[in-house]
């Protein structure tokens, strides 16, 4: 009887691993508990014994390849007879309209997961493998509440008591609203980013004393134009020269391809707050664009978000993200990532603060960025490097103004 | 130069379903369609031919019912009404999909399409040509018919499937190369019509691949009519004699001569892929030309996506517009991937087969510890009654845990009936299931009922052995 050998959970939080080394090849006889297979996890390298005795069929997957944990890697026929184990059953073959060549199919989907079409759907909208969860219906199969459980799963389950017995009387005190469409995309988007991010901020402080001056000096000219002049398309323009000095925070991570991809492209999302919740305009091509057009597509675009006609094109193809809420208050904040993206920089509110120049104390108009970034992309003093590139644009009026125009 | 999120190239079931698709999703799109608008499917294949199916169908009941207390007498067919019914009903279904087009703001644009560059798409027109700049490109341009070297249509005694939908009058004596799905549905069709059938295939059985217990009963009915089975077979030559075609076949018996009016092929199908320059644009193919994807239906090429017939088989209709869903979601940035664990088809021969799923012998093959079980339409109240008692349904599940892995179905309104079974599949239902859901009596239905409840060992209207 054939037996697959799936990857096991090696330990706290792997999902997969590398396929080292095989030390059986096709063919070879193998004995239980010799050792197998070298597998390469973030963490560790580990050796995986043969779970049983048998003659080695098929290497699933092959060294230098990636593998889920639950993923067959290895199927091995231990030479009994009696009821197959196997359990990806492999495609049907349609007869319907014979080719010439009416050999395998190319790509066709064969999910090991026992699931409904629409629940198998709802976990690519979750972000869920669904083959690495275990299923709590008849026969092992997954229901939707067994995805939305693995995805909250690395939470800590709460020591308080249960909600579970509210008295009736207080059933008045509370209302209950149904996480549904946007509220529910945006709790999704941001448990996804949270978990698959190694998410770190780095905080810094910028002197806009010059800007604020540049900014008055351009307001008149804005005015001509018809557009309203906020410090937010300055900050695009100093983000431009340290993209360009730092490709990597220009990228983002394709996980199932296993690569980054630097975008030369320089499109800015721009996180505005509506009365839905919150939307991502995106500012296409901030690098060829002045900052009165800046401005003046800034302000059409957070118009649109508040009146819910923003197209598909007009959120999508960001390649980093501008979080502000200086408008609002608060000294500096952690903001999460906008996937596939790898870092988010927020802006702040602008303060007359007392602050030591040339051993002064002088009153100058201060401010925080905060930059959280994907550590599995970025390490942190990369993107330290480059917070205090932005913040040596923002502060030095002439270079910024080799970039505004 | 027209600017567009997406280009789908060729409109049929694949290419039309994508481009809705995606004008629904906000999508700027263009479809380019060089004949006309819903394909091989809509024109040339599955509508043409049900429509030529039925009245062959009705005919040969009428002229058989006789046993059943109704006499007609001076039936003929009217050919040139029948081709005439058989052009609105496709003209009908066209225009509405042109509609539905319209009515989602995609832009249908009928000329040969060029990709000529990354992002580049040159359309010929009859008055012109266009050019497209496009994010996106779906490949949806289909199959075309193999034809055999020695066996070239000549458009009069040797042809295709398209003219064999449009013959005037059912030739007296018909040769038809290929038992696969058309070449069964043909043979069916004008033995009803009244032609002499001769069938030739080159594998072992006709519909290579299908249940052998099935392919058995329609064999037993076909021959049954006269039609004349050539298997392990092959056409050695073909040449015009006085009065017809003279064919030799070569059969495993020695050489046959055969004399016919026409010889009509169907041995399968290329992709036509001859004016999508692949290889200038990265986008890679498999040995036989299929365009490679993803199960996003993503090439190598990332702009480029390729869905249906083009992207290798089954080459079937319904397969073509799922694919096509999923490259218009995906391009929209949605979480879409071809996970379906059936694809059904159907064979409108007499009798009907349909199949969903593993047949026994993939599912032993998979691994699988495998129970079969079957229920004869001979049982059935609604099969006699509506005087077609032959064929059965095949129910292929779990013997530990009664998982339907598939079901196969020979018989009477197979290719509606097979719908169940796919339902049941993608569900991950097992025989239990089916067999404690109510199905309403009498109807042909019932049949996969019964052979469900056999499966879990509680079999009412057949004998346990």
């Amino acid at each position: 009887m054939v037996f697959e050998f799936k990857l096991p959970d090696i330990g706290e939080g792997v999902a997969e691993g590398e396929i080292l080394k095989w030390m059986a090849k096709e063919g070879d006889q193998i004995k239980e508990d010799q050792p197998l297979v070298e597998v390469m996890t973030d963490k560790v390298n580990v050796q995986i014994p043969a779970p049983r005795s048998g003659k080695v069929s098929k290497i699933m997957v092959k060294a230098g390849d990636i593998a889920k944990v639950g993923q067959t890697i290895m199927v091995i026929d231990d030479g009994s007879s009696g009821a197959a184990a196997l359990t990806t059953p492999q495609v049907p073959q349609s007869s319907a309209r014979p080719t010439p060549a009416q050999q395998e199919q190319p790509t066709q989907a064969s999910p090991g997961a026992l699931a409904t079409p629409a629940t198998r759907r709802l976990a690519r909208e979750l972000g869920v493998d669904i083959s690495t969860v275990r299923g709590s219906g008849p026969q092992g199969r997954v229901t939707d509440d067994d995805l939305r459980r693995a995805v909250a799963a690395p939470r800590v389950v709460p020591s308080a008591p249960v909600q579970a017995h509210v008295p009736a009387a207080l059933g008045a005190r509370e209302e209950v609203i149904p996480l549904r469409g946007m509220r529910k995309i945006i709790a999704e988007k941001m448990v996804k980013s949270k978990q698959t991010a190694a998410q770190v901020t780095h905080v810094d402080e910028a002197d806009m004393t010059e800007l604020v001056l540049l900014r008055e000096a351009f307001k008149g000219s804005a005015e001509k134009r018809g557009v309203r002049l906020t410090y937010l398309p300055f900050v695009i323009k100093a983000l431009v020269p340290a993209l360009k000095e730092f490709p990597y925070v220009n990228s983002s991570l394709d996980e199932q391809a296993g690569n980054i991809v630097l975008k030369k492209y320089y499109n800015i999302g721009v996180a505005t707050d509506t009365e839905q919740g919150l939307v991502v305009p995106v500012v296409k091509d901030v690098d060829t664009k002045d900052v009165f057009e800046l401005a003046g597509e800034i302000e059409k675009l957070a118009e649109r978000a508040r009146s819910g006609q923003l197209a598909l094109d007009e959120v999508r193809g960001s390649t980093f993200t501008i979080t502000n809420v200086g408008a609002i208050g608060g000294l500096f904040a952690t903001p999460i990532i906008n996937l596939p993206e790898v870092a988010i920089l927020g802006l702040h509110k602008i303060t007359k603060r007392p602050v030591v120049r040339d051993g002064r104390v002088e009153v100058r108009d201060i401010t925080y960025l905060s930059l959280s970034f994907d550590h599995r992309v970025l390490d942190g003093a990369y993107a330290a490097r480059f917070t205090s590139k932005v913040i040596e644009t923002l502060q030095d009026t002439k270079k910024l103004l080799a970039e505004v125009i | 130069m027209l600017e567009a999120d997406l280009t789908v190239i060729g409109g049929g079931p694949g290419g039309y379903t994508c481009a809705i698709r995606a004008g629904q999703l906000g999508l700027k799109t263009v479809i380019v369609e060089a004949d006309r608008i819903g394909g091989e499917c809509l024109n040339y294949g599955c509508i043409p031919s049900k429509s030529l199916i039925t009245v062959a169908k009705l005919f040969d009941r009428v002229r058989e019912a006789e046993k059943f207390g109704l006499k007609a007498s001076g039936l003929t067919v009217d050919f040139a009404q029948m081709q005439k019914w058989k052009s609105e009903v496709v003209s009908k279904l066209v225009s509405g999909v042109e509609m539905l087009l319209k009515g989602n703001r995609v832009t249908i644009i009928m000329g040969t399409a060029e990709v000529v560059g990354a992002n580049r798409v040159l359309v010929r027109k009859a008055d012109g040509q266009e050019e497209i700049s496009t994010k996106n490109l779906v490949i949806a341009t289909g199959t075309e018919t193999v034809q055999l070297p020695g066996l070239e249509f000549d458009g009069d005694t040797v042809i295709g499937s398209r003219e064999g939908l449009d013959l005037t009058s059912a030739p007296k004596r018909l040769m038809i190369v290929g038992g696969g799905a058309i070449g069964l549905e043909f043979a069916s069709m004008f033995q009803k019509l009244g032609s002499a059938v001769t069938i030739v295939e080159v594998m072992d059985q006709l519909m290579p691949g299908s249940d052998p217990e099935v392919v058995r009963v329609v064999q037993r009915k076909f021959e049954g009519r006269g039609v004349r089975i050539h298997l392990k077979s092959k056409v050695s030559k073909v040449s015009k004699g006085a009065s017809g075609v003279n064919v030799e076949v070569e059969t495993p018996d020695g050489t046959v001569a055969v004399e016919v009016d026409k010889v009509l092929v169907s041995v399968g199908r290329k992709p036509r892929t001859g004016r999508m320059n692949l290889q200038a644009i990265g986008v890679e193919t498999d040995q036989r030309g299929f365009i490679a994807t993803d199960d996003r239906m993503q090439t190598s090429a990332r702009w480029v996506y390729a869905i249906g017939d083009v992207r290798g088989p089954p080459l079937l209709a319904h397969k073509a517009s799922k694919e096509g869903l999923v490259a218009a979601e995906c391009v929209a940035g949605l979480p879409s991937a071809a996970d379906w664990k059936a694809i059904p088809d159907a064979v409108f021969c007499d009798p009907e087969v349909a199949s969903a799923g593993l047949t026994e012998a993939k599912a032993v093959q998979a691994g699988y510890s495998v129970k079969r079980t079957r229920f004869q339409f001979a049982a059935l109240g609604r099969a006699l009654s509506s005087g077609e008692g032959e064929g059965f349904v095949k129910v292929v599940s779990k013997a530990d845990d009664g998982l339907v892995l598939g079901v196969q179905i020979v018989g009477p309104d197979a290719s509606n009936l097979i719908s169940e079974a796919a339902l049941a599949i993608e569900m991950g239902a097992t025989v239990e299931d089916i067999a404690l859901t109510i199905h309403p009596h009498p109807t042909l239905s019932e049949a996969i009922m019964e052979a469900s409840e056999s499966a879990a060992g509680k079999p009412i209207h057949q004998l346990r052995i």
